[in-house]
């Protein structure tokens, strides 16, 4: 099925939009836990994501951007605002009502404990991430998109909405910035 | 060349993976069954609009009078119930319909004029009628 039949799918009948999580949920949350390196934040951005996409896909136009990238747009603002608020988050997790919250629990607590041995496993890694958020927030996106998310600059430039030329420029000036505080560290 | 191998090592070094997420299938239901919960609503807009609707049913009725003039003793009989539905409702309901077309058009997906419009038309209305309280009331 394509995105665009998926999309119309949804906009039939919203329960489709499981088909969206199933696609996209573990990519998108492997993004925001890249970003943030953190289990409980990622959680929180991934569902407040999910939970915008959902609210607002009656009004998405398949125009410009497939679904894919709207996402990978949602998420990196999401990661934005946590940034510049502080990282502080209202948990999304209070507008939903899950059936069993015990078991919810478990699975998520059983995820967290998966994904920080995981964490623990990439060393350089963590401390270029360290790095990294020493640099401004337009820096880090470019960054954490091209190189811990492999795209190429034509999707980082959709995901951002801006020209390729600005891309290139900003990529090449957050990778010597970054470059200097891996040094610096 | 320094730069480039610094590029190459970015590319190269490992990174955290998510293998599988058990809480997924769950977090998908919660969602769908979700619904935003907002605390405005449009029957904040509506009481000054049926000030104004009065108002004029008055000055058709009695000929002596006109809207301003029944609007100009309403402003002076009860200044900050006028002043709150004519200038702070409206204000608020400008400021959240702008604030609610950026969020349309950022989630929308960078849409064609038509569809952004179609989109954003009750918002826009909104807006307008909003303009004509407060330029009514001022």
């Amino acid at each position: 099925m394509t995105e665009r039949e998926l999309l119309k799918k949804i906009k039939e009948n919203n329960a489709e939009f499981s088909e969206i999580f199933k696609l996209y949920y573990k990519p998108i949350f492997g993004y925001i836990f890249r970003r943030t390196a953190n289990f409980d934040d990622t959680a929180d951005i991934a569902a407040d994501t999910f939970f915008k996409a959902f609210s607002h896909i009656n009004t998405f136009s398949y125009n410009g951007i497939s679904i894919k990238v709207w996402l990978y747009r949602i998420a990196t603002n999401e990661i934005n605002q946590f940034f510049r608020h502080s990282q502080k988050h209202n948990s999304i997790f209070s507008k939903v009502d899950f059936d069993i919250k015990e078991m919810f629990s478990n699975y998520l607590q059983e995820d967290k404990q998966d994904l920080e041995i995981e964490l623990q496993k990439h060393g350089q890694f963590l401390s270029v991430l360290q790095a990294m958020k020493l640099l401004p927030q337009r820096y880090q996106e470019v960054i954490a998109l091209r190189y811990f998310e492999e795209k190429s600059n034509k999707e980082i430039a959709e995901i951002l909405d801006m020209n390729e030329g600005t891309l290139k420029s900003l990529l090449s000036r957050g990778l010597e910035k970054l470059r200097d505080k891996c040094n610096q560290m | 060349m320094e730069q480039k191998n610094f590029e190459e090592k970015l590319l190269q070094m490992s990174k955290p993976e998510v293998s599988q997420l058990k809480h997924q299938k769950m977090l998908a239901n919660a969602i769908i069954k979700a619904k935003d919960k907002s605390v405005l609503s449009l029957w904040w807009l509506s009481i000054p609009l049926y000030i104004l609707a009065m108002l004029l049913m008055k000055s058709f009725f009695m000929p002596s009078t006109t809207l301003f003039s029944n609007l100009h003793e309403m402003a002076h009989q009860m200044k900050h119930t006028s002043i709150f539905f004519f200038v702070f409702v409206p204000i608020i309901f400008i400021i959240i319909n702008f604030i609610s077309i950026r969020k349309v058009y950022f989630f929308s997906g960078s849409p064609k004029t038509i569809t952004f419009l179609k989109a954003v038309w009750l918002n826009a209305l909104i807006i307008l009628v909003s303009l004509i309280i407060l330029f009514v009331y001022l």
